[in-house]
């Protein structure tokens, strides 16, 4: 059955399959809908060319009266010896009807009229009242009485004489077309069912009954799969970029001591960006078992005056109390300067890829909580023609073909490199991040005596590019709409 | 970052080079291209490097790494015959001040505009907002040497740049802008700062602003540089950046006399800066087998000098602190493109970090179960995380001067964040099942403890305490096979009799529950929102 069909107009196609034709109201009846929906069904049908519906007159008769010479046979059939014909007048309402009922049998040869004063009336055990009975019992019941031989001279008969009155009505009648059949010739004749039911299989039911065809054309409900954040996914990629160059991952805390964050990466206690516009400092909250002992210590007296490292020096007095507050760490930095200050070995490579805060105004490009993915390399005999090969190769794992390493400038890093790649999106060549060895004012306070090859660059212009986003914050926005309906493969 | 803005033509003729040839090598000397325009180019430099305030500067850096003038630059230094005293009363206030005298300029409006941008960046940057380091420029000739650095109290009265009356130090604190933005470096009971003449007219109340007396104009072509502050170093790195750069304008530097007690010394100081010329460093560093006249040629590049065993560097270059500085000044010099690179393989297999490793696990089994993940932000504001829940916030962490209210506190939960999240997603499809694994704050006393936790939010008109605890039931026996436990509970964001708490044994791991209504009005939803928040710290220490 095509699919097209709606449902109503399924079921009355259904109730017209077994008879091709049917009155409008057996056809309500045999479909079950009410008769507004079949109307609407035959409607939608008939300009499909499925139906034919049409308007006939239906001619019944109707017993006006029943014939006077039944009764006057009935009598005589009650009476226990034969009238006289006196007595069956009296019976009639009126002489003339007596008459004309008596007339009938006569003349018909129902009856005869005998006896010794020649006035009783007996019965012929004619046929003929019988005949007669059949044909009035016949119309009563079904409005017609004509079928059967010679019956229809009978009616006529009975019409002309007003025992018998012609009714005539109009019908709608519907019949199914050649299109029609057609459409229901793939459903069998039994009954068809809606759904296949537990009860339906296990009875076995399923044998006898197909399914309803539905209209499998039809646009289903809209329905969202789970998704991991698109983030979390390009987190993971650099993570097995790291972890197939060797790296082993690190995690750790948020908040540091500013000690670790800032003055252990030789960043001056009066440096602008440890100030409160670009560092979140947690209100209240301090160090307080931080002393100025063993490493503490000699950082401190490296940003006085070199400590032991050859170093100038940034030449002011380092205070304890600065050193104890606590930060959201500004990069993950402090989480590989931390691990490399308690693994002593000679070669490590280490790596995290996690959130880091700054205090910022939001913008298109501008985050208070982005990412980064710091890692150290460290190793005898390790330079900058490693770490610019390093980075060549990691960029290119990670789909930047074309990077180049520009010198620039950090407090902790000697000499530093800044990364930059061409964007396909934006035509032209962007920043991606920050590299270099660090300088041995951050290593020899750590016990560090080997180079440290070190790089923090951020995440999230990548995933721009990535994503063909352009604005940041739209990556953590949390709209659904983007969530739910961006493409998998998207920038793949 | 500082950003001077160049005019190429200009440009061009000071460095004797091309157009594309300046654009193309810009970035190996350190700098960023920021912008790059028809007739001229915004450059970023790093405050270490103030000596790049200028296009002046600039320029003398680029004339080296181009290989047109190597080499230690050489400034002539005469005498002016000025002299300063200094007050001793001073040495607790700001004590350091050093002068020079520059004469012969000529200088043009771009001349000047590079001048002024200069003087501005070395303020904010060395100058830490003038509390370190203030610079005052003057017209030489309206002043009448010798000149006194002194301490003068509240009622001392001068009339300030750009006035035409008299005001007290007092009333030029309150009153100028420039007091109420620097006064605050002084000691409000004084005594105060200021350099005057041998007349005693006001060169200068340092650091809040000039007297009006030795305005610079358009014609002054001989100026006195004044540097004030509360180092000496400093100030001279300051005075030799100004210095040497007026010199590049075509100046001639001349010195003055700083008496202080029966000490006496002479400045600008542009005594070259000797580091170690460490050519095994250098050689490991770079990676590059480079013989010592390579070395020197690079150098030289790079504007530095050597004599025997040391690298001389300018003295306006403030960042050499360590042989390593010249290891970079030779890669400078050298070029870093010419470097090349190389890949050391890794001698051992990296790994992933177990605990990130179950994190990650834990957004896979939430996203399998049909749920959308989110990332949200850890600071967020404090109607998103107490006054929508009608929560008490006693036991709040909050950053120090946000710049915006909406970070001002750290979460120490994901539900907020997620109600807020719903609360921004109103229009999209419904049902709407959300997740987030996160890190939260929690207080405890003067210390805070950071966990991983796994918040998830259920909203749709359906949605209830029922289908949020079988959301958590699954997600704890699919991730790590623990059958969690509900007891009836109560917790500030689900609603009374419609709260459980999840536990695994006698491992408390968090709540489930149907969110107040009040909470979900607030948020301004319009479906019952359901959901769970548990400690998958907690939930990863059960598997050890």
């Amino acid at each position: 059955m095509s699919s097209s069909l709606h449902p109503l107009e399924r079921r009355v196609l259904s109730a017209l399959s077994k008879e091709g034709t049917l009155p409008f109201a057996a056809l309500v009846t045999r479909s079950g809908l009410k008769e507004d929906q079949a109307r609407r069904a035959l409607q939608w049908l008939s300009t499909k060319g499925m139906v034919d519906i049409e308007e006939t007159s239906v001619v019944r008769l109707e017993v006006a009266r029943t014939p006077p010479e039944l009764a006057l046979m009935k009598m005589l059939a009650a009476a226990r010896e034969p009238p006289t014909v006196e007595w069956l007048r009296g019976q009639f309402a009126s002489p003339e009807e007596f008459s004309a009922a008596f007339g009938r049998a006569r003349a018909s040869g129902w009856v005869v009229v005998g006896g010794s004063d020649r006035s009783a009336v007996k019965g012929t055990g004619s046929d003929g009242p019988k005949a007669l009975e059949e044909i009035i019992a016949s119309v009563s019941r079904t409005g017609r009485g004509e079928d059967g031989p010679g019956r229809k001279e009978v009616v006529a008969d009975l019409l002309k004489r007003g025992l018998l009155r012609r009714i005539e009505t109009k019908e709608t009648s519907v019949s199914m077309t050649p299109a029609g059949n057609a459409a229901v010739s793939s459903t069998v004749s039994a009954e068809l069912s809606d759904r296949l039911t537990s009860e339906a299989l296990s009875s076995g039911a399923w044998r006898e009954k197909g399914l309803r065809p539905i209209d499998v054309e039809a646009k289903s409900a809209t329905f969202f799969p789970g998704r991991r954040h698109p983030v979390r996914d390009f987190i993971r990629e650099v993570k097995e970029t790291y972890v197939s160059m060797g790296f082993t991952e690190l995690t750790g805390d948020s908040i540091h001591p500013a000690f670790w964050n800032f003055d252990a990466l030789f960043i001056p206690q009066d440096h602008p960006g440890r100030e409160m516009q670009d560092t979140f400092y947690i209100e209240g909250m301090s160090d307080r078992k931080l002393v100025r002992r063993s490493v503490v210590a000699n950082v401190a007296s490296a940003h006085e005056d070199g400590w032991r490292t050859g170093s100038t020096g940034w030449g002011y007095s380092w205070r304890v109390e600065e050193a104890r507050r606590l930060v959201l760490r500004t990069h993950n930095t402090v989480l590989t300067v931390r691990a490399l200050s308690e693994s002593k070995e000679r070669e490590t490579r280490v790596f995290a890829v996690s959130k880091v805060y700054r205090n910022e105004n939001l913008d298109y490009k501008h985050l208070a909580e982005f990412h980064q993915m710091d890692g150290i390399m460290v190793g005898e005999g390790l330079n900058l023609r490693h770490l610019m090969g390093f980075l060549k190769e990691f960029y290119m794992k990670l789909g930047m073909k074309d990077v180049k390493l520009w010198p620039t400038f950090f407090p902790y890093t000697e000499p530093s490199l800044e990364v930059v790649g061409y964007s396909d999106v934006v035509k032209a060549w962007i920043e991606l991040g920050g590299s270099g060895i660090f300088r041995p004012e951050v290593t020899l306070p750590l016990g560090v005596k080997v180079p440290v090859l070190a790089w923090g660059p951020g995440i999230e212009r990548l995933m721009l590019m990535r994503f063909g986003l352009e604005d940041m914050r739209e990556l953590y926005g949390s709209d659904l709409s983007w969530l739910r309906n961006r493409v998998e493969l998207a920038g793949r | 970052m500082p950003v001077v803005k160049i005019e190429l033509d200009r440009f061009a003729k000071m460095v004797g080079a091309k157009r594309e040839e300046i654009l193309e090598r810009l970035p190996f000397v350190g700098l960023d291209i920021e912008g790059v325009e028809r007739d001229s180019v915004r450059v970023e430099y790093s405050p270490n490097r103030p000596d790049f305030g200028t296009d002046f500067g600039i320029a003398r850096a680029m004339r080296g790494l181009l290989g047109k003038e190597v080499g230690l630059p050489r400034y002539r230094i005469s005498d002016s015959g000025m002299a300063v005293s200094v007050d001793r009363r001073l040495a607790d206030i700001r004590p350091h001040i050093a002068c020079a005298v520059v004469t012969g300029l000529d200088l043009d409006q771009e001349d000047i505009r590079q001048i002024i941008s200069l003087q501005e960046d070395l303020h904010n940057g060395l100058g830490r907002k003038r509390r370190a380091v203030a610079i005052g420029l003057h017209d030489l000739g309206a002043t009448k040497p010798p000149l006194a650095y002194r301490a003068v109290d509240s009622s001392f009265k001068f009339v300030p740049l750009e006035g035409t009356t008299e005001l007290t130090i007092e009333e030029a604190l309150d009153r100028l802008p420039e007091g109420r933005l620097y006064g605050g470096t002084l000691p409000r009971e004084g005594p105060f700062p200021v350099i005057t003449d041998s007349e005693g007219t006001v060169l200068s109340f340092p650091p809040v602003i000039n007297g009006n007396a030795t305005k610079v104009t358009q014609n002054t072509k001989n100026v006195l540089i004044d540097v004030t502050g509360t180092g000496k170093k400093q100030g001279d790195d300051v005075l030799a950046v100004l210095a040497t750069t007026l010199a590049e304008a075509g100046g001639m530097i001349q010195s003055v006399s700083i008496s202080s007690g029966k000490s006496v010394r002479t400045t600008p100081d542009l005594e070259p800066r000797a580091l170690r010329l460490d050519l095994a460093l250098i050689r490991s560093t770079l990676g590059l087998d480079l013989s010592r006249k390579q070395v020197v040629q690079a150098l030289g590049r790079s504007r530095m000098g050597v004599r025997g065993n040391s690298a001389l560097g300018p003295r306006y270059r403030v960042d050499l602190m360590h042989p390593v500085d010249v290891a970079e000044e030779v890669a400078l010099g050298y070029g870093f493109d010419r470097i090349g690179s190389a890949y050391p393989p890794s001698r051992q297999p990296g790994s992933f970090n177990a605990f990130e490793d179950f994190l990650d696990s834990a957004a896979t089994v939430m996203a399998d179960s049909g749920m959308t993940e989110l990332m949200t932000f850890e600071l967020v504001d404090h109607a998103m995380l107490y006054g929508n829940f009608g929560r008490s916030s006693s036991a709040r962490i909050s950053v120090h001067e946000p710049r915006s209210s909406e970070h001002s506190l750290l979460r120490d939960s994901l539900l907020p964040p997620l109600m807020a999240a719903l609360s921004g997603n109103v229009k999209s499809e419904y049902p709407q099942r959300v997740f987030e694994v996160g890190r939260v704050y929690l207080r405890e006393g003067d210390d805070v403890s950071e966990r991983w936790h796994l918040g998830c939010l259920v909203a749709h008109s359906q949605s209830s305490f029922s289908e949020a605890k079988m959301y958590l039931e699954a997600a704890c026996r699919t991730l790590t096979g623990v059958e969690v436990s509900a007891k009836a509970s109560e917790l500030w964001a689900f609603a009374p009799g419609r709260c459980a708490s999840a536990w695994a044994g006698a491992r408390a791991l968090g709540h489930v529950g149907e969110l107040t209504p009040e909470s979900v009005h607030a948020f301004g939803l319009k479906v019952p929102v359901s959901g769970f928040e548990i400690d998958l710290t907690a939930l990863r220490e059960l598997l050890k």
